[in-house]
């Protein structure tokens, strides 16, 4: 259970951030946040049953869900594509308004410089 | 290789049409590049159209491609399925992309950066339609939405980047509570496969109770942000106006229509999935009606063409949702089901021909507010268009949403109308419908003679044939959607529902023209009523309200807890 406690406030900690930090950067970092924590849940679901990882080699029994660490896999890869294009994305409007703070950037956009 | 395997065709071949771009892009210079480049684009775009004539007889007489992918056991494998309604949707979906990119030729983004990822966007959305494996339909959305941001921002405007980023950070947060949803129903059912979900639910004595419920809630609402129903259609205007052109028409065209028809496969077979369609279906109607006002209100050409994106998605989801509360297997469903589908499509085709006319003529004219531009007819004869291609395109397109026979959006409204007659939310689409002709005779003053003669302050550069061609054709495609109603309702009714349809609608009876006729006569008047003081300041005050980051937040937060709200009191 405790776990799972942990895990919802790693979430709320992150849904905070993309919520209300203005900071591009703090966004994408709260994004990643609810992200992992997503992730370590399913990986723990995975475990409730069995201990081992699930490598097949001889003498390896009981192992956990492997589906869950397999969907997750694919998650964490989506999850570095969004990332890596959000950081770019902010980069670009850097570079276009000198900022990462997101109310001078609509402003600035806003006006047209 | 057997035969079933051609239905994979539309995902695979613009996938590799993208594998074969990017090959040129990294290995060749100058002419050879561009050659193959086009080379690409042709299998990705234009091969699949053999693949949807080949699967015509089959669906059309009821048959299901359906299976595992690679043939895995069906526990572990990603099933698919490819029936009527994958046919199509791919078909909406490759008419509106060709016809796009082809527009792209001419007024960019060019090269082949853009059309790899124009590809790989055009294969996810097939594969989003065709999958029915519930994480497989996470990756297809989060593959739909990456290549889209990155086509959203695939121009140098710093306003199209934040969009972007916009766009991008809430649909990609919605996509952690979709995998929340996932996790819900794979603690309870072990499964992930639609079917396998839905009989995992009906085995459990309660139906999975509160846990899947609401994981199904989450499911449901973070797909329907893509589809932008309000309240979550906060992002779109944005996104949606400040793209490029062509990218503006397969956003409002194809992306927001995918993700809900792929959606109408899980409500179908989901307990409460009809009471959740109810819910959207009202959603829908009030979508359509505060939509159309937002987009009175606008002064920016394309953000005007945008709420009317949201405004006409709503009566698409409209009828889709009563459609699944109803039953699609039930006549009236059925109906409505078409009515949805058809409305779909030709909303595709209509806005894809508004967006790139009206880009055309704002291009030329380098002015979007509707308030100060006019004269575009005589800007655009000055570019050298000495047939009026672009205005004659665009008033197919206008006519067409604001349902004037005999184009194709009179056909499609009307089969709504039939389908909820009788109902409060005929009425909604009803006031709707008024508020559309009243917006595009605004949006049509662009093109009326400018009285001051001033000079034009542009420099003259001539409309590309290759625009000419991909306005003239979609503006084909309306008129013929239009005159061919009958037979192309029939087919759609018989490739959803798998019935020929038992009533044949009149569809140029006298009533449907009075009503037409009224229609026009009330747009007409509350089009000269938002020119009077008042109401234009009221319209200026909408305009101005400025769109909050945090807004999108909360109003996402607050239509899933509605929606699991009412799904729970359904259980």
């Amino acid at each position: 259970m405790i776990e799972r406690i942990l895990l919802l406030g790693m979430f709320l900690i992150g849904f905070w951030g993309i919520v209300s930090r203005k900071n591009l950067i703090k966004k994408i970092f709260g994004l990643n946040i609810i992200n992992n924590s997503v992730v370590i849940l399913f990986v723990l679901e995975g475990s409730r049953a069995g201990s081992s990882a699930p490598i097949m080699e001889q003498g390896i029994s009981n192992i956990v869900d492997p589906v869950p660490q397999a969907l997750m896999l694919t998650a964490i890869v989506i999850g570095v594509c969004i990332s890596a294009l959000a950081l770019a994305l902010a980069f670009r409007l850097y570079k276009a308004t000198g900022t990462y703070n997101i109310q001078e950037i609509k402003r600035k956009v806003h006006n047209g410089f | 290789m057997v035969f079933e395997d051609i239905v994979f065709a539309p995902i695979l071949l613009p996938l590799l049409g993208a594998a074969l771009v990017i090959t040129a892009k990294a290995f060749l210079q100058g002419r050879p590049m561009k050659i193959l480049e086009y080379i690409g684009a042709f299998v990705g775009l234009g091969l699949p159209w053999l693949s949807f004539a080949l699967t015509l007889p089959a669906v059309t007489s009821g048959r299901v491609f359906q299976g595992v992918i690679g043939n895995w056991h069906a526990s572990v494998g990603i099933t698919y399925q490819f029936d009527g309604l994958a046919w199509l949707v791919n078909v909406l979906t490759y008419s509106v992309c060709s016809a796009a990119w082809l527009y792209s030729l001419g007024s960019g983004p060019r090269g082949p950066a853009f059309t790899s990822v124009f590809l790989i966007l055009t294969a996810s959305l097939s594969a989003t339609i065709m999958t029915s494996d519930i994480f497989n339909l996470f990756v297809c959305l989060e593959v739909v939405g990456i290549s889209s941001y990155i086509l959203v921002a695939s121009t140098d405007k710093p306003g199209a980047s934040l969009a972007s980023f916009t766009y991008l950070m809430i649909s990609a947060s919605a996509m952690v509570f979709f995998l929340l949803g996932v996790y819900g129903l794979y603690r309870v059912t072990g499964s992930l496969s639609y079917q396998g979900i839905a009989q995992g639910l009906k085995a459990l004595p309660d139906g999975g109770g509160m846990t899947a419920v609401i994981s199904l809630a989450l499911i449901i609402s973070s797909t329907v942000i893509r589809v932008a129903v309000m309240p979550f259609s906060g992002w779109l205007p944005d996104a949606h106006a400040l793209a490029p052109h062509a990218v503006s028409a397969v956003l409002s065209g194809v992306l927001i229509k995918v993700p809900l028809f792929a959606l109408s496969r899980i409500l179908l077979i989901m307990p409460v999935g009809a009471q959740a369609g109810q819910l959207l279906g009202w959603a829908g109607a009030l979508t359509a009606l505060i939509g159309v006002i937002l987009a009175l209100s606008q002064a920016d050409a394309k953000r005007l063409l945008a709420y009317h994106s949201v405004s006409q998605i709503g009566y698409v989801v409209c009828a889709w949702g009563i459609a699944l509360y109803v039953g699609i297997t039930t006549s009236k469903g059925a109906a409505l089901m078409t009515a949805a589908f058809l409305h779909a499509f030709y909303h595709a085709l209509f806005k894809g021909l508004l967006f790139l006319s009206v880009g055309t003529t704002v291009d030329r004219a380098g002015e979007r507010n509707v308030y100060r531009l006019r004269g575009a007819a005589a800007i655009l004869r000055s570019c050298g268009e000495r047939i009026p291609v672009t205005l004659l395109t665009y008033l197919a397109g206008a006519l067409a949403i604001s349902a004037v026979p005999p184009f194709n959006g009179f056909i499609s409204k009307n089969a709504i109308s039939y389908a909820l007659e009788g109902t409060p939310l005929y009425y909604l689409l009803f006031a709707a419908g008024i508020g559309t002709v009243a917006s595009f005779i605004k949006l049509s003053r662009i093109y009326w003679p400018d009285r001051s003669r001033k000079e034009i302050p542009v420099p003259a550069v001539p409309v590309p044939l290759t625009s000419k061609i991909s306005q003239g054709g979609l503006a084909l495609l309306c008129l013929g959607g239009g005159i061919l109603a009958s037979r192309i309702h029939s087919l759609v009714m018989l490739l959803l529902s798998g019935t020929r349809a038992e009533y044949l609608i009149q569809w140029y009876s006298a009533g449907a023209l009075l009503k037409t006729g009224a229609v026009i006569a009330l747009g007409t008047g509350v089009y000269l009523l938002t020119t009077t003081g008042i109401i234009a300041r009221v319209l200026k005050v909408i305009r101005e309200q400025p769109g909050d980051f945090r807004g999108l937040y909360i109003s996402f937060s607050i239509g899933t807890a509605l929606l699991a709200g009412w799904m729970l009191l359904h259980l």
